[in-house]
């Protein structure tokens, strides 16, 4: 399901994932994320768009995160 | 010579399946966005149902109702390409990407610093799977033909060397179809003359051959003995055309739309040819029929161009001289009689100020994405390119973004 809302993301920069999110807020609720399933990069022009398919344990999330403008934004949600 | 073949399992059903647990272990088609879409891949376990690439929906789910359609995401795809390219030119400079989850590597002078082919193909195995989580079939052997065998043979996550001295014993029984190149009519004609095996195929006088397929009957005898001149194609070659296509959510007959589309197409043909450098003196334009029936058309200018009005109003003036007898499932622009490294002066002043203003739309949508500026006729409809095209590649002109 297509969401693209913008949301607040805690997240850590390192290995083996430059940047990994750790939790996110969306609709008020805290989800943390359980697992990245996949992580893949795409550009928007000259902005570089950091993607991830999260798990949250019962759902399945798409976070991006823009480099450009330093925005999370959470893409789709597929809940099981 | 030795050749290393790359060849990704089930790729976009893998991916898909890797990005979403609850996918993992059941049968999966990846199929298009579009109203019209066929099965693009599928998983190993949707393939013991009989389900095909290019089966339509209602076949694949009538042999196997469980089947879970997912539409693809085109950027994992093309991004996970990438990213799997920049991990086989460690192995070697001559890395040839043959489509999207093929890579052949030429690793003759390289493989003793990394301890040998089989440590290498076990390398790549480790890293594609440690990093996307997604197997690839390793397929090495003293040539591309016999590589490309070797890795079907062990498909899926498997890895098969093919030595030298072992390529004749490998031949001997396999039917001539398992051969990269021979399809399945090729394969009836040589089963007429009494040819079934590649054994065969390599002990029929050339003669016969060649009296029978011309030319390709020599190339035919050397498919039979596992023998492939073919060079990894490391450096790219230019295109010798560069066109698009879309198949139309619907079938359209109505001037205006048709019009919108070919204006899309000639914007995203000439924006690729600027890009590239390139510019073409012919323009076609292809158009199908509800029925599949198709043909192309073409048009010579006076000179080359890449400006996607004069490519617009060439494919107009096509569209003008055919008498459409139906409505269209298809249309496509085509650049052709390309030349590269093109900045011809404008003599007149209207060209000049097209080509400042083509620059200035390019330079702006390079900086903020495709599509920002754009022609006002086709502002409210899908825009970009949505398929893989069999012709795409990691970089280069033939580097097409894909939604």
């Amino acid at each position: 399901m297509r969401i693209g809302e913008a949301i607040s993301v805690i997240a850590s920069f390192g290995q083996p994932y430059r940047l990994r999110p750790l939790r996110f807020k969306w609709s008020g609720q805290l989800m943390d994320v359980k697992e990245i399933t996949y992580a893949w990069e795409t550009r928007d022009g000259q902005a570089k768009i950091y993607r991830f398919s999260v798990s949250s344990g019962d759902s399945l999330y798409e976070l991006s995160f823009n480099a450009d403008t330093l925005l999370w934004r959470l893409e789709n949600l597929d809940a099981s | 010579m030795i050749i290393l073949c790359v060849d990704m399992d089930a790729y976009f059903a893998s991916v898909e399946q890797q990005a979403n647990p609850g996918l993992r272990g059941k049968p999966v088609a990846v199929i298009g966005s579009g109203a019209r879409t066929v099965i693009t891949t599928r998983s190993y376990e949707a393939r013991r149902y009989g389900v095909k690439t290019g089966m339509n929906i209602y076949e694949a789910k009538k042999l196997c109702p469980q089947l879970i359609l997912v539409v693809g995401d085109n950027t994992k795809y093309t991004y996970t390409c990438q990213e799997l390219t920049k991990v086989y030119r460690r192995f070697t400079p001559d890395m040839e990407t043959y489509s999207i989850d093929e890579a052949f590597l030429d690793i003759t002078t390289t493989h003793h610093l990394f301890g040998g082919p089989e440590a290498i193909g076990r390398a790549i195995k480790e890293e594609v799977t440690g990093r996307f989580g997604i197997s690839c079939t390793i397929g090495i052997a003293p040539n591309i033909l016999m590589a490309k065998l070797a890795s079907d043979l062990a498909k899926p996550d498997g890895l098969q060397w093919i030595r030298p001295e072992e390529r004749a014993s490998v031949l001997e029984d396999l039917p001539v179809q398992e051969l990269w190149g021979i399809g399945s009519k090729l394969a009836d004609k040589l089963a007429l003359m009494g040819i079934r095996t590649c054994g065969e195929l390599g002990r029929t006088p050339v003669s016969l051959l060649r009296s029978r397929f011309g030319i390709i009957g020599e190339h035919l005898k050397a498919m039979g003995m596992g023998l492939c001149q073919r060079p990894v194609a490391a450096a790219e070659e230019d295109p010798k055309s560069i066109g698009h296509s879309i198949t139309l959510p619907r079938n359209i007959c109505e001037q205006e739309e048709i019009e919108r589309q070919l204006l899309q197409l000639s914007e995203m043909v000439g924006k690729r040819a600027r890009k590239g450098g390139f510019a073409g003196r012919k323009v076609s334009l292809t158009i199908r029929y509800p029925d599949f029936e198709t043909f192309i058309k073409q048009a010579t200018l006076h000179d080359y161009t890449n400006h996607t009005h004069e490519i617009y109003r060439t494919a107009l003036s096509i569209l003008a001289d055919i008498k459409l007898k139906a409505s269209l499932r298809l249309i496509g622009v085509c650049l052709s009689d390309l030349v590269s490294g093109y900045s011809q002066m404008p003599l007149f002043g209207e060209r000049e100020k097209e080509t400042a203003l083509l620059s200035a739309v390019d330079a702006i949508n390079d900086r903020f994405g495709d599509f920002k500026i754009t022609w006002a006729s086709y502002l409210e409809q899908e825009k970009g390119q949505r398929v893989i095209s069999p012709a795409w590649r990691p970089s280069g002109v033939r580097n097409v973004k894909i939604r």
